[in-house]
């Protein structure tokens, strides 16, 4: 039934018609009157009888049978004889009176009864629908929290007035806090707490509920399976509330709601105790590292510098010289083991946040060229670069870090006078750094494996344990699928590998005719 | 007269290194453990140069260059631990001279020290306007750059940026400071400008563009002409 007052349009358009019908059949009746001869008095009945039957169609049932028995008694006055009395002469009249008031009664009660069974499949079969088309969007989406407006909508329509809707984004917070929830339509501070209590106690208040019924207003929870993940609050202030029926639909259309938004905080939680676990998987892996990865350069650092300590006068200097630079490499080494750990940790963390800018390759590989000098006394590195490269949408530091480990690990795994290349080129969508070396090359097993945390290749071309790659390729990896891209790694025609780091191809920037007036 | 550096760092051990190390290359060192003995220090003397560690155990390094900043313009270079490139973007920008990372050589160290006294107190003594390099000599006042005794021809953007670099030889200059000073100041994060004319300086003073060794770059940060050869100026 509607809220919006007994004479809503619809109402008015339906009264008038079941008017329009009346007034007809009593033009009819009278036309007809004047034919006596040829329409007797059952026959005018009849279009009574139909009159009261074609009525109740629009007009409510009570309405109706009160209609048709002041018409019975009208028709009586005018039609049957002595006609102006409502005396009955004939009881065959009176029977025929006793009956068209019984027909139109019955006929009218019928008919009245299949209207509300139809208008109440109606509001079933809608309110099944309401449910479907929420139940498919709640389904679709990765958070629930989007379909709080569409819900907020198909409520307002549901209740014929605006409600007010709070959805939280997370877990309930321990003090009533804005931000941890959706608040969708008016609301002020009453209603606000109003709505928290509600989310807390995960009951529900106001009329029919069973608690504070003397309230003008509803507070339904967002039920989830033991807590609530909202509320809604309906006001309904001077009028009436409506019915049982639309609170336990709207109730259950929250409680979809709540369902859809616990089983998205049981994902999320499932997420988190995931990348708990990945963490503690990494943090072991560090520390399996320390043992090794750090302690092998620091035994060497050790012997070097407590041999320069012990027995500094003895050696000579060709000898000392050899344990400082021996020091100095070791240093160097732990050095870069550090910042590849320390980036890896960083990759891997969720919030991770690249500074990216606009770099040109060639003053990438110029910076990593530089680096690798001092470590590449007999140039054995060659760079190569195609001609007209565009800018790289990348960040700096980590793409040089990753050409410095694949350098490095190049120098270290081929033979010393065989040459290492760094070749840039554009390919298709994609801006490819590749460097490339002579080495043994790296066994089919192997390919995928070097990928991973402190993995060691056995491919050292002398067999002797070759120390650094442990995490280098893993943050190469992490650096690439960071920006974007990929590290692929490609056995070479003639013997040696190539690791290859694609990186999409960004448009580039425009420069602006006329900027360099300075 | 020995020049005197102020070294600001908390390590011990990395201290009293750096201490003996710089006094064998006949520089008087004082030491300050932390960033309120290094500014109380700075309060009652003068000293050339000042070697400052950013993470120090009552505060941030940067405070002890604003204060510095303020008074004088004694050339500061920051040692810092590769923890956020952004940090070390902004102490150059705040006036910082130069930074290493550690670990660095003391070789390197020194390097840095001497590029930073030579541009000590530039604002007083008349600017650098010669460099001369591997064959690459310019003279800013004239306008003038030579390739082994060729003249080469720049565009006056080219020559602009060419002059900021020369004016801090050796010293890493920030991607914000160039474009502010060739550009002007709305251009500061238009960094690809830096990218392209760069790439055309280099192809026409580098003999191979791909290595360069005068037009350096320090990802991330900015750009660094090599330290000129005082032989050759």
């Amino acid at each position: 039934m509607s809220r919006l007052g007994f004479w809503s349009p619809s109402l008015a358009r339906r009264l008038g018609a079941g008017a329009g019908v009346w007034v007809l059949a009593w033009a009819a009746m009278a036309t007809l009157d004047g034919q006596v001869g040829q329409v007797g008095l059952a026959g005018l009945a009849m279009l009574l009888v139909l009159a009261s039957a074609l009525a109740t169609l629009w007009w409510p049932m009570a309405v109706s049978l009160t209609v048709t028995a002041l018409s019975v008694l009208g028709f009586n006055w005018w039609f049957v004889p002595p006609r102006h009395t409502f005396a009955v002469d004939l009881r065959q009249d009176a029977l025929l009176l006793g009956g068209m008031l019984a027909v139109s009664w019955v006929v009218a009660a019928v008919v009245a009864r299949q209207r509300q069974l139809a208008e109440q499949a109606r509001r079933l079969a809608l309110q099944a629908d309401q449910l479907r088309q929420l139940g498919d969007a709640l389904r679709d989406t990765d958070d629930p929290v989007e379909q709080a407006r569409p819900l907020h909508a198909t409520l307002a329509a549901l209740l014929q007035t605006p409600p007010t809707l709070l959805v939280l984004r997370g877990t309930l917070p321990a003090q009533d806090d804005p931000a941890a929830a959706l608040i969708v339509g008016e609301h002020d501070a009453h209603v606000l707490s109003g709505l928290w209590h509600c989310t807390r106690q995960a009951q529900a208040f106001g009329p029919g509920t069973g608690r504070h019924a003397d309230l003008p207003e509803w507070y339904l929870p967002l039920r989830g399976r033991q807590a609530a993940f909202g509320a809604l609050r309906v006001g309904f202030a001077a009028l009436a509330p409506p019915g049982d029926g639309v609170r336990v639909q709207a109730q259950a259309l929250c409680d979809q709601m709540g369902l859809a938004l616990q089983r998205a905080q049981v994902r999320r939680e499932a997420a988190d105790a995931q990348r708990q676990a990945q963490l503690q998987g990494l943090r072991n892996a560090l520390l399996a590292a320390i043992s090794h990865d750090y302690r092998t350069p620091l035994a060497a650092i050790m012997g070097a510098a407590s041999s320069l300590q012990e027995q500094g006068e003895r050696l000579s200097p060709a000898q000392r010289q050899r344990f400082a630079q021996s020091i100095v490499d070791e240093t160097v080494q732990l050095g870069r083991l550090t910042d590849n750990t320390l980036q890896l940790a960083r990759l891997d963390s969720p919030e991770v946040q690249l500074l990216l800018d606009w770099e040109s390759a060639e003053e990438l590989v110029g910076s990593v060229l530089q680096r690798a000098r001092r470590h590449d006394p007999t140039r054995r590195v060659r760079a190569r670069l195609e001609p007209g490269l565009p800018l790289v949408r990348c960040d700096a530091i980590l793409l040089t870090q990753l050409l410095d480990n694949l350098i490095d690990n190049a120098l270290k795994y081929s033979p010393a006078e065989a040459p290492v290349e760094l070749l840039v080129r554009r390919q298709g969508e994609h801006i490819v750094f590749a460097v490339r070396d002579r080495g043994p090359g790296i066994a089919p097993g192997w390919r995928e494996r070097v990928f991973e945390v402190f993995q060691r290749g056995e491919f050292a071309p002398h067999g002797g344990q070759r120390r650094g790659a442990g995490v280098g390729l893993a943050v190469c990896r992490a650096i690439a699928r960071a920006h974007g891209g990929e590290l692929k790694l490609r056995p070479r025609g003639h013997g040696g590998t190539s690791f290859e780091c694609w990186l999409p191809a960004a448009p580039p920037p425009t420069i602006e005719e006329g900027s360099s007036c300075a | 007269m020995r020049l005197s550096v102020l070294l600001v760092e908390d390590d011990r051990e990395l201290r009293n290194t750096l201490r003996e190390a710089l006094a064998v290359e006949g520089y008087e060192v004082r030491t300050a453990a932390s960033l309120s003995e290094g500014l109380a220090l700075l309060q009652h003397t003068t000293v050339d140069l000042v070697l400052l560690d950013l993470s120090l155990p009552d505060g941030d390094g940067d405070t002890l260059l604003a204060t510095l900043r303020r008074r004088q313009t004694t050339p500061l270079i920051v040692v810092s631990a590769r923890e956020g490139e952004g940090q070390k973007v902004r102490l150059l920008d705040a006036g910082a001279d130069d930074y290493l990372v550690k670990p660095f050589g003391v070789a390197e160290l020194l390097a840095r020290m001497r590029v930073a006294l030579r541009h000590r107190g530039t604002q007083l003594r008349p600017s650098i306007t010669r460099y001369a390099r591997d064959g690459l000599s310019i003279d800013l006042a004239a306008r003038e750059v030579q390739l082994d005794g060729a003249a080469v021809r720049l565009t006056p953007t080219e020559f602009n940026l060419l002059a900021r670099l020369v004016r801090n030889a050796g010293q890493v200059v920030t991607h914000r400071q160039l474009l502010a000073d060739v550009w002007g100041a709305d251009f500061t994060a238009h960094t690809h400008y830096l990218r392209l004319y760069m790439g055309q300086l280099r192809a026409k003073l580098e003999r191979e563009p791909a290595e360069p060794r005068l037009l350096l770059t320090e990802p991330g940060v900015g750009y660094r002409l090599a330290e000129p050869h005082d032989d050759e100026a």
